[in-house]
């Protein structure tokens, strides 16, 4: 057997070989013009990139209805963050025919290469969330992550009085935009001679691994009074409303996103302020200046600003029904009857 | 088989007609498709060939994935430190620092292997996180961008196509013609079956059993090493997460191909066509349009299918032999 499979899988290669050599061509598909859309985000395992999931398949939707072509998202989003994994996803969505790309990277110097390669073989790429911009994609749609770190410590500053301990939880170590956020946390911290930055705290981006990484951490320093949280990933499991080390009258949290699992720590108090990154128009947005771009022919920005909305007690319930109006259903239906 | 197969669905799938040229064309045999899959497929043969010559020994080498991480690391590191140097010395300095740390970290795995006398599966399994730990030290945990000529000669298309990189293919088919010569055609190669075959029996016989299982977690590292020094380069960076799972690719593309995890067998040829397998139902998924979500359950699924279609067929083989024999 050993030696039969080699040689029957050598035949293969070979026809494969013979096959590459006569020379193919990739296109679009029989009938009404298809325009396929790789979105190509972090991690499939991570829930705001669903979230842009379902509203770029919304607006490939909604547009394929108006325009004169179908608009197809091909969702090529790895299980885990991986660099390679991406710029791997990228050449087969070149390879596979698909007109155009929407990407977060995980690692900018990991795709810069392969979205240069894609954009050299007319296959124009967006980014979205997290910007590669030493490449040659056209557009970025996200939020200015220098900013969003200052005023996630200018909020949990607010709620400290200005003075105390705080924990910076902060992700994967190699994503740019994390590392930005991070920077622009301990460049606000620095204006306030009564806050300490204790630590950055970094973790698989799982809910599970930050939760874990939260209660390590403030098990082993309970003078932590502040969690600067440059992502929401701690908050979608419900593990820290009952740990006895996060009294919501001695600790206070602010974090980036507000999805349905995060609501609770709002009413809770425990994370007065959550600064919510739509994440459904991460997908929305980006699908529709893609079309704009490449087959409206429409001067499009090179950086497209993402506006964050500020989530509290005042207003939990008009985010949870705009959460539940972008498709969501996690969302908690306390939240859903409140008023405001 | 499951290659045949996963090969013609895929160029059923993927050939269509043009609307506007009116031409049949294929997005899976196509040429850059073909060399997209060499590529992605080569860290996984590359690395498997080394992991098989560990596994025919009787042991195994968990810390593939992390000896990936921190040759690229320690690589990318050097030459940033070093500077701008002329192209061919820096691809130079490049090959020697990944083979350099790479045979160290695999002279520091066979050394713990055979001198403190645990398994090697414990053994790589802590360097596996020591070795990572020391890359994400060194690297502050930094994507570090590599020079452009390592770039430039992991991408060279060699007259193909400006688009086209076959480096990564002709490496992994030069790794895995240099492993079954060395297995199949050298008394040192002959040596790591009967080691794996029977430690005891090979030490009667007067084999230096040690001295051999010391030389395949070299050669298992030297491929760790060799694989990040073009994965870094075709890439353009490298980072301490590099490589991270691929342990269980490439020990998954040695079983596939052939190896058995109780040592004796296995070929090179295998763990490169093992590692082609995995990259083809991968290839496979995204030309069927299947949903990406379920390409774990697909890939796992496939695996075991392929181990078990093997050895069935292994089994009616020794059982048609031992007819004809006494026959």
């Amino acid at each position: 057997m050993l030696h039969s499979r080699p040689v029957r899988a050598a035949a293969v290669a070979a026809l494969s070989l013979m096959a590459a050599c006569s020379g193919g061509k990739t296109g679009g598909t029989s009938g009404k013009k298809t325009f396929r859309i790789a979105l190509i985000a972090k991690s499939s395992s991570n829930p705001v990139f669903l979230y842009a999931r379902a509203g770029a398949e919304a607006a490939a939707a909604e547009l394929s209805k108006t325009d004169s072509v179908d608009i197809t998202i091909d969702w090529l989003t790895p299980p885990d963050e991986d660099g390679t994994v991406q710029a791997q996803r990228i050449a087969e969505a070149v390879n596979a025919g698909d007109n155009a790309i929407i990407l977060s990277a995980s690692d900018a110097g990991k795709v810069t290469g392969a979205i240069n390669d894609a954009v050299a073989r007319g296959v124009p790429v967006m980014m979205f969330d997290s910007d590669a911009p030493e490449s040659k994609r056209f557009a970025f749609y996200g939020a200015d992550d220098l900013a969003l770190g200052h005023e996630v410590m200018s909020e949990l500053a607010a709620q400290m009085n200005d003075k105390g301990k705080v924990a910076i939880l902060a992700g994967n170590q190699n994503a740019p935009n994390l590392q930005k956020r991070v920077q622009g946390v301990k460049e606000e911290a620095a204006k306030y001679p009564g806050i300490t930055i204790l630590g950055v705290f970094n973790h698989a981006e799982t809910p599970q691994d930050a939760a874990a990484e939260v209660l390590r951490a403030s098990d082993a320093n309970h003078d932590i009074q502040g969690w600067a949280m440059i992502g929401g990933w701690a908050l979608f499991t419900k593990a820290l409303l009952s740990d006895h080390d996060l009294d919501p009258k001695k600790v206070k949290i602010v974090s980036v996103d507000a999805l349905g699992p995060e609501l609770p720590y709002v009413a809770s108090g425990l994370a007065p302020v959550l600064l919510a990154q739509p994440c459904y128009l991460w997908g929305d947005v980006s699908v529709r200046t893609v079309i704009d771009h490449v087959l409206l022919h429409k001067q499009t920005p090179e950086f497209l600003p993402m506006q964050l909305v500020r989530v509290t007690k005042e207003n939990l319930g008009d985010w949870a029904r705009q959460l539940k109006a972008w498709g969501a259903t996690d969302v908690d239906s306390v939240y859903l009857k409140m008023t405001k | 088989m499951l290659l045949v197969l996963g090969l013609a669905l895929s160029a059923v799938a993927g050939a269509h007609v043009d609307p506007v040229s009116g031409h049949t064309v294929n997005n899976f045999f196509n040429a850059h498709t073909l060399f997209q899959m060499a590529t992605d497929a080569s860290a996984f043969a590359i690395m498997g060939v080394g992991a098989t010559l560990v596994i025919i020994s009787g042991g195994i080498d968990l810390s593939v994935g992390a000896v990936y991480a921190i040759s690229g690391v320690s690589m990318a590191l050097t030459l940033r430190a070093i500077g701008p140097i002329n192209p061919f010395a820096t691809v130079a300095v490049g090959l020697a620092v990944c083979l350099g740390v790479a045979l160290l970290c695999g002279l520091l795995n066979g050394l713990m292997v055979v001198g403190l006398g645990v398994h090697s599966f414990i053994i790589t399994l802590g360097t596996m996180w020591v070795f990572r730990g020391i890359a994400f030290v060194m690297s502050h945990a930094e994507s570090i961008l590599v020079p452009t000529p390592l770039t430039s000669v992991a991408k060279a298309s060699l007259g193909l196509g400006e688009s086209l990189s076959p480096v990564p293919l002709l490496a992994m088919l030069a790794v895995a013609a240099i492993g079954a010569v060395y297995l199949a055609r050298t008394v040192m190669g002959r040596h790591v079956y009967a080691v794996g075959g029977n430690a005891e029996a090979s030490r009667f016989s007067g084999l230096r059993v040690r001295r051999i299982q010391l030389g395949v977690f070299l050669w298992s590292s030297l491929t760790a090493g060799l694989a990040a020094f073009i994965g870094a380069g075709f890439y353009g960076s490298a980072t301490s997460s590099d490589g991270t799972g691929y342990e269980l690719y490439v020990i998954a593309a040695a079983v596939v191909g052939g190896a058995s995890l109780l040592g004796g067998k296995g070929t090179a040829w295998g763990a490169m066509l093992g590692a082609i397998l995995i990259v083809v139902i991968r290839q496979a998924i995204r030309t069927l349009h299947l949903d990406q979500n379920y390409e774990w359950i697909i890939i796992g699924s496939a695996l075991i299918i392929a181990v078990v279609l093997d050895q069935s067929s292994s089994r009616l083989l020794a059982r048609r032999l031992a007819r004809t024999t006494s026959g």
